[in-house]
Protein backbone atom coordinates (compact mmCIF):
# COMPACT_ATOMS: atom_id res chain seq x y z
CA UNK A 1 0.00 0.00 0.00
CA UNK A 2 1.45 3.31 -1.01
CA UNK A 3 -0.31 6.29 0.49
CA UNK A 4 1.43 9.51 -0.43
CA UNK A 5 -0.29 12.01 1.77
CA UNK A 6 -3.35 12.66 3.90
CA UNK A 7 -5.15 15.98 4.32
CA UNK A 8 -8.05 16.71 6.60
CA UNK A 9 -10.28 19.73 5.93
CA UNK A 10 -12.80 21.14 8.36
CA UNK A 11 -16.28 22.00 7.21
CA UNK A 12 -15.31 25.56 6.32
CA UNK A 13 -12.55 24.41 3.98
CA UNK A 14 -9.71 25.11 6.39
CA UNK A 15 -6.81 22.72 6.52
CA UNK A 16 -6.60 21.08 9.93
CA UNK A 17 -4.17 18.25 9.23
CA UNK A 18 -1.54 17.44 6.63
CA UNK A 19 1.00 14.69 6.61
CA UNK A 20 3.15 13.11 3.90
CA UNK A 21 3.77 9.38 4.18
CA UNK A 22 5.78 8.65 1.06
CA UNK A 23 7.78 10.45 -1.57
CA UNK A 24 5.88 11.28 -4.72
CA UNK A 25 4.30 14.67 -4.24
CA UNK A 26 6.04 18.00 -4.16
CA UNK A 27 6.60 19.61 -0.80
CA UNK A 28 4.54 22.75 -0.56
CA UNK A 29 4.79 25.55 1.93
CA UNK A 30 2.20 25.51 4.69
CA UNK A 31 0.56 28.52 3.10
CA UNK A 32 0.23 26.67 -0.22
CA UNK A 33 -1.38 23.75 1.55
CA UNK A 34 -3.95 26.11 3.01
CA UNK A 35 -4.64 27.53 -0.45
CA UNK A 36 -4.92 24.02 -1.86
CA UNK A 37 -7.41 23.03 0.82
CA UNK A 38 -9.50 26.13 0.22
CA UNK A 39 -9.47 25.61 -3.54
CA UNK A 40 -10.44 21.99 -3.17
CA UNK A 41 -13.29 22.93 -0.88
CA UNK A 42 -14.65 25.35 -3.49
CA UNK A 43 -14.20 22.94 -6.37
CA UNK A 44 -15.92 20.22 -4.37
CA UNK A 45 -18.97 22.45 -3.96
CA UNK A 46 -19.04 23.37 -7.65
CA UNK A 47 -18.69 19.78 -8.85
CA UNK A 48 -21.99 18.88 -7.23
CA UNK A 49 -23.57 21.98 -8.82
CA UNK A 50 -22.56 21.21 -12.41
CA UNK A 51 -23.89 17.70 -12.29
CA UNK A 52 -25.94 16.81 -15.37
CA UNK A 53 -28.07 14.47 -13.29
CA UNK A 54 -29.87 15.82 -10.24
CA UNK A 55 -28.79 14.84 -6.74
CA UNK A 56 -25.09 14.43 -7.24
CA UNK A 57 -22.61 14.72 -4.43
CA UNK A 58 -19.25 16.42 -4.74
CA UNK A 59 -16.00 15.12 -6.15
CA UNK A 60 -15.09 11.65 -4.89
CA UNK A 61 -12.12 10.43 -6.90
CA UNK A 62 -9.65 12.50 -8.87
CA UNK A 63 -7.13 10.89 -11.20
CA UNK A 64 -3.97 12.25 -12.71
CA UNK A 65 -0.98 10.63 -14.42
CA UNK A 66 0.98 10.27 -11.22
CA UNK A 67 -1.47 10.06 -8.37
CA UNK A 68 -5.06 9.60 -7.37
CA UNK A 69 -7.05 11.43 -4.71
CA UNK A 70 -9.95 9.95 -2.82
CA UNK A 71 -12.17 12.43 -1.03
CA UNK A 72 -14.36 11.19 1.78
CA UNK A 73 -16.81 13.66 3.24
CA UNK A 74 -18.36 12.90 6.58
CA UNK A 75 -21.96 13.80 7.42
CA UNK A 76 -20.73 16.80 9.36
CA UNK A 77 -18.80 18.17 6.40
CA UNK A 78 -15.26 17.25 7.38
CA UNK A 79 -13.30 16.07 4.35
CA UNK A 80 -10.56 13.46 4.29
CA UNK A 81 -8.32 13.62 1.24
CA UNK A 82 -6.13 10.62 0.63
CA UNK A 83 -3.43 10.88 -2.02
CA UNK A 84 -2.28 7.51 -3.30
CA UNK A 85 -0.60 5.94 -6.29
CA UNK A 86 -2.76 5.73 -9.43
CA UNK A 87 -3.74 2.08 -9.16
CA UNK A 88 -4.10 1.75 -5.44
CA UNK A 89 -7.19 -0.35 -4.66
CA UNK A 90 -9.55 -0.01 -1.70
CA UNK A 91 -8.80 3.58 -0.81
CA UNK A 92 -12.35 4.01 0.47
CA UNK A 93 -11.62 1.41 3.14
CA UNK A 94 -8.53 3.35 4.16
CA UNK A 95 -10.63 6.54 4.27
CA UNK A 96 -13.07 4.98 6.69
CA UNK A 97 -10.29 3.65 8.89
CA UNK A 98 -8.66 7.08 9.01
CA UNK A 99 -12.04 8.55 9.92
CA UNK A 100 -12.31 6.01 12.72
CA UNK A 101 -8.88 6.99 14.02
CA UNK A 102 -9.91 10.64 13.81
CA UNK A 103 -13.07 9.94 15.79
CA UNK A 104 -11.17 7.94 18.40
CA UNK A 105 -8.04 9.99 18.91
CA UNK A 106 -8.99 13.52 17.87
CA UNK A 107 -12.64 13.94 18.71
CA UNK A 108 -12.32 12.10 22.00
CA UNK A 109 -9.30 14.14 23.03
CA UNK A 110 -10.60 16.54 25.70
CA UNK A 111 -7.97 19.13 24.83
CA UNK A 112 -8.80 19.27 21.13
CA UNK A 113 -10.67 22.38 20.06
CA UNK A 114 -13.15 21.62 17.35
CA UNK A 115 -12.41 22.94 13.81
CA UNK A 116 -8.87 23.81 14.84
CA UNK A 117 -5.63 22.24 13.53
CA UNK A 118 -5.08 18.73 14.85
CA UNK A 119 -2.14 18.40 17.19
CA UNK A 120 -2.70 15.07 18.83
CA UNK A 121 0.34 12.88 19.27
CA UNK A 122 -1.69 9.75 19.71
CA UNK A 123 -3.53 10.34 16.42
CA UNK A 124 -0.22 10.80 14.62
CA UNK A 125 1.16 7.62 16.09
CA UNK A 126 -1.90 5.55 15.22
CA UNK A 127 -2.04 6.93 11.71
CA UNK A 128 1.61 6.16 11.02
CA UNK A 129 1.17 2.68 12.50
CA UNK A 130 -1.79 2.06 10.21
CA UNK A 131 -0.36 3.50 7.00
CA UNK A 132 3.33 2.66 7.16
CA UNK A 133 3.72 -1.05 7.88
CA UNK A 134 1.65 -2.16 4.91
CA UNK A 135 4.16 -1.21 2.26
CA UNK B 1 -23.56 4.32 -20.99
CA UNK B 2 -24.82 7.86 -21.51
CA UNK B 3 -22.62 10.78 -22.40
CA UNK B 4 -24.01 13.98 -20.93
CA UNK B 5 -22.10 16.84 -22.45
CA UNK B 6 -18.99 17.97 -24.26
CA UNK B 7 -17.08 21.27 -24.02
CA UNK B 8 -14.11 22.83 -25.80
CA UNK B 9 -12.27 25.75 -24.24
CA UNK B 10 -9.64 27.74 -26.09
CA UNK B 11 -6.40 29.17 -24.76
CA UNK B 12 -8.12 32.41 -23.84
CA UNK B 13 -10.25 30.49 -21.35
CA UNK B 14 -13.29 30.98 -23.53
CA UNK B 15 -15.81 28.27 -24.21
CA UNK B 16 -15.86 27.80 -27.98
CA UNK B 17 -18.10 24.77 -28.27
CA UNK B 18 -20.77 23.13 -26.13
CA UNK B 19 -22.91 20.16 -26.83
CA UNK B 20 -25.34 18.72 -24.33
CA UNK B 21 -26.99 15.43 -25.10
CA UNK B 22 -28.79 14.96 -21.85
CA UNK B 23 -31.38 17.62 -22.55
CA UNK B 24 -32.52 15.80 -25.64
CA UNK B 25 -33.05 12.63 -23.67
CA UNK B 26 -35.13 14.41 -21.12
CA UNK B 27 -37.24 16.20 -23.72
CA UNK B 28 -36.86 19.49 -21.97
CA UNK B 29 -37.94 21.71 -24.79
CA UNK B 30 -37.64 25.05 -23.03
CA UNK B 31 -33.95 24.48 -22.43
CA UNK B 32 -33.04 23.22 -25.87
CA UNK B 33 -31.12 25.49 -28.15
CA UNK B 34 -33.47 26.51 -30.94
CA UNK B 35 -31.46 24.83 -33.65
CA UNK B 36 -30.30 21.69 -31.96
CA UNK B 37 -31.44 19.73 -34.97
CA UNK B 38 -29.69 22.04 -37.38
CA UNK B 39 -26.71 19.75 -37.77
CA UNK B 40 -28.43 17.83 -40.49
CA UNK B 41 -31.44 19.78 -41.68
CA UNK B 42 -30.14 23.29 -42.25
CA UNK B 43 -27.32 23.96 -44.67
CA UNK B 44 -24.23 24.89 -42.72
CA UNK B 45 -22.52 28.11 -43.54
CA UNK B 46 -19.29 28.94 -41.90
CA UNK B 47 -19.52 32.68 -42.09
CA UNK B 48 -22.82 32.93 -40.31
CA UNK B 49 -22.73 32.62 -36.57
CA UNK B 50 -24.02 29.15 -35.91
CA UNK B 51 -26.54 28.95 -33.17
CA UNK B 52 -26.37 25.22 -32.80
CA UNK B 53 -23.88 25.80 -30.04
CA UNK B 54 -26.02 26.88 -27.15
CA UNK B 55 -23.47 29.58 -26.31
CA UNK B 56 -25.68 31.93 -28.22
CA UNK B 57 -28.85 30.83 -26.49
CA UNK B 58 -30.41 33.67 -24.50
CA UNK B 59 -29.00 33.79 -21.00
CA UNK B 60 -32.21 34.93 -19.41
CA UNK B 61 -33.99 31.73 -20.37
CA UNK B 62 -33.57 30.07 -17.02
CA UNK B 63 -33.90 26.33 -17.20
CA UNK B 64 -36.28 24.61 -14.81
CA UNK B 65 -35.34 22.87 -11.55
CA UNK B 66 -32.91 25.61 -10.55
CA UNK B 67 -30.39 24.43 -13.09
CA UNK B 68 -27.94 26.86 -14.57
CA UNK B 69 -28.01 28.08 -18.13
CA UNK B 70 -25.69 26.37 -20.57
CA UNK B 71 -23.37 29.36 -20.52
CA UNK B 72 -23.09 29.43 -16.76
CA UNK B 73 -22.57 25.69 -16.71
CA UNK B 74 -19.68 26.08 -19.13
CA UNK B 75 -18.09 28.75 -16.95
CA UNK B 76 -18.31 26.55 -13.89
CA UNK B 77 -16.92 23.55 -15.75
CA UNK B 78 -14.00 25.66 -16.90
CA UNK B 79 -13.38 26.90 -13.37
CA UNK B 80 -13.34 23.38 -12.03
CA UNK B 81 -10.99 21.89 -14.61
CA UNK B 82 -8.72 24.92 -14.47
CA UNK B 83 -8.40 24.73 -10.68
CA UNK B 84 -7.93 20.99 -10.62
CA UNK B 85 -5.34 21.12 -13.38
CA UNK B 86 -3.36 23.75 -11.51
CA UNK B 87 -3.69 21.82 -8.28
CA UNK B 88 -2.36 18.65 -9.90
CA UNK B 89 0.54 20.53 -11.49
CA UNK B 90 1.43 22.14 -8.21
CA UNK B 91 1.44 18.85 -6.37
CA UNK B 92 3.44 16.71 -8.74
CA UNK B 93 5.25 18.90 -11.19
CA UNK B 94 4.46 20.46 -14.58
CA UNK B 95 4.58 17.18 -16.50
CA UNK B 96 1.69 15.64 -14.64
CA UNK B 97 -1.77 15.81 -16.18
CA UNK B 98 -5.19 15.91 -14.69
CA UNK B 99 -7.17 13.05 -16.30
CA UNK B 100 -10.60 12.76 -14.76
CA UNK B 101 -12.69 13.01 -11.65
CA UNK B 102 -15.77 11.18 -10.53
CA UNK B 103 -18.63 12.09 -8.20
CA UNK B 104 -21.48 9.85 -7.11
CA UNK B 105 -23.42 10.44 -10.35
CA UNK B 106 -21.17 11.57 -13.17
CA UNK B 107 -17.59 11.50 -14.37
CA UNK B 108 -15.65 14.31 -16.02
CA UNK B 109 -12.89 13.52 -18.51
CA UNK B 110 -10.26 16.04 -19.46
CA UNK B 111 -7.73 16.34 -22.24
CA UNK B 112 -5.50 19.29 -22.96
CA UNK B 113 -3.54 19.80 -26.17
CA UNK B 114 -0.06 21.38 -26.14
CA UNK B 115 -1.71 24.55 -27.48
CA UNK B 116 -3.86 24.78 -24.34
CA UNK B 117 -7.03 23.75 -26.06
CA UNK B 118 -9.11 21.95 -23.44
CA UNK B 119 -11.54 19.16 -24.21
CA UNK B 120 -13.98 18.17 -21.48
CA UNK B 121 -16.57 15.44 -21.52
CA UNK B 122 -19.14 14.56 -18.85
CA UNK B 123 -20.30 10.95 -18.85
CA UNK B 124 -21.78 8.23 -16.76
CA UNK B 125 -19.57 7.03 -13.89
CA UNK B 126 -19.06 3.55 -15.35
CA UNK B 127 -17.34 4.96 -18.42
CA UNK B 128 -13.67 4.03 -18.78
CA UNK B 129 -11.02 6.64 -19.26
CA UNK B 130 -11.92 8.76 -22.30
CA UNK B 131 -8.64 10.58 -22.67
CA UNK B 132 -7.83 8.64 -25.83
CA UNK B 133 -11.30 9.35 -27.20
CA UNK B 134 -10.89 13.08 -26.56
CA UNK B 135 -7.52 12.94 -28.26
CA UNK B 136 -9.20 11.27 -31.23
CA UNK B 137 -11.82 14.01 -31.34
CA UNK B 138 -9.00 16.53 -31.43
CA UNK B 139 -6.95 14.97 -34.21
CA UNK B 140 -9.68 13.42 -36.33
CA UNK B 141 -12.42 16.02 -36.01
CA UNK B 142 -11.12 19.30 -34.65
CA UNK B 143 -7.91 19.47 -36.63
CA UNK B 144 -9.48 18.05 -39.79
CA UNK B 145 -12.67 20.07 -39.92
CA UNK B 146 -11.99 23.20 -37.87
CA UNK B 147 -8.28 23.94 -38.02
CA UNK B 148 -7.85 22.87 -41.64
CA UNK B 149 -10.95 24.70 -42.75
CA UNK B 150 -9.76 27.63 -44.87
CA UNK B 151 -12.82 29.69 -44.00
CA UNK B 152 -12.47 29.25 -40.28
CA UNK B 153 -10.82 32.06 -38.29
CA UNK B 154 -7.60 31.46 -36.38
CA UNK B 155 -9.11 32.46 -33.07
CA UNK B 156 -12.60 31.18 -32.48
CA UNK B 157 -14.03 34.11 -30.64
CA UNK B 158 -17.51 33.31 -29.36
CA UNK B 159 -17.27 29.85 -30.87
CA UNK B 160 -17.09 31.17 -34.41
CA UNK B 161 -16.20 28.55 -36.98
CA UNK B 162 -16.05 25.59 -34.61
CA UNK B 163 -19.56 24.28 -35.00
CA UNK B 164 -19.33 23.54 -38.71
CA UNK B 165 -21.49 20.84 -40.16
CA UNK B 166 -18.80 18.24 -40.74
CA UNK B 167 -17.42 18.64 -37.24
CA UNK B 168 -20.83 18.28 -35.63
CA UNK B 169 -21.76 15.32 -37.77
CA UNK B 170 -18.46 13.62 -36.98
CA UNK B 171 -18.81 14.34 -33.29
CA UNK B 172 -22.34 13.01 -33.20
CA UNK B 173 -21.27 9.82 -34.91
CA UNK B 174 -18.19 9.40 -32.74
CA UNK B 175 -20.10 9.90 -29.51
CA UNK B 176 -22.65 7.37 -30.68
CA UNK B 177 -19.92 4.75 -31.07
CA UNK B 178 -18.55 5.44 -27.59
CA UNK B 179 -22.00 5.29 -26.09
CA UNK B 180 -22.82 1.97 -27.68
CA UNK B 181 -19.73 0.22 -26.32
Amino acid sequence: MVILSILILNKAGGLIYQRDFNEGLNKLSSNDYLVLAGTFHGVHAITSRISPVPGSGGLEVLESDQFRVQCFQTLTGTKFLIFAEPHQPNIDVICRRVYELYADYVMKNPFYQIEMPIRCEQFDRQLVAYIKPKQ
Amino acid sequence: MPIYSFYIFDRHCECIYVKQWLERERERSSFRPQTANSTISSPATLSEKRVSTPIDAPTNARPPHGRLSVQDDAKLVFGVVFSLRNMVRKLSGPDDNFISYRTSSYKLHYYETPTNLKFVMLTDIRMDNLRVALHQIYINLYVEFVTKNPLSPVEHKGGEGVACELFELGLERFVQTIQDV
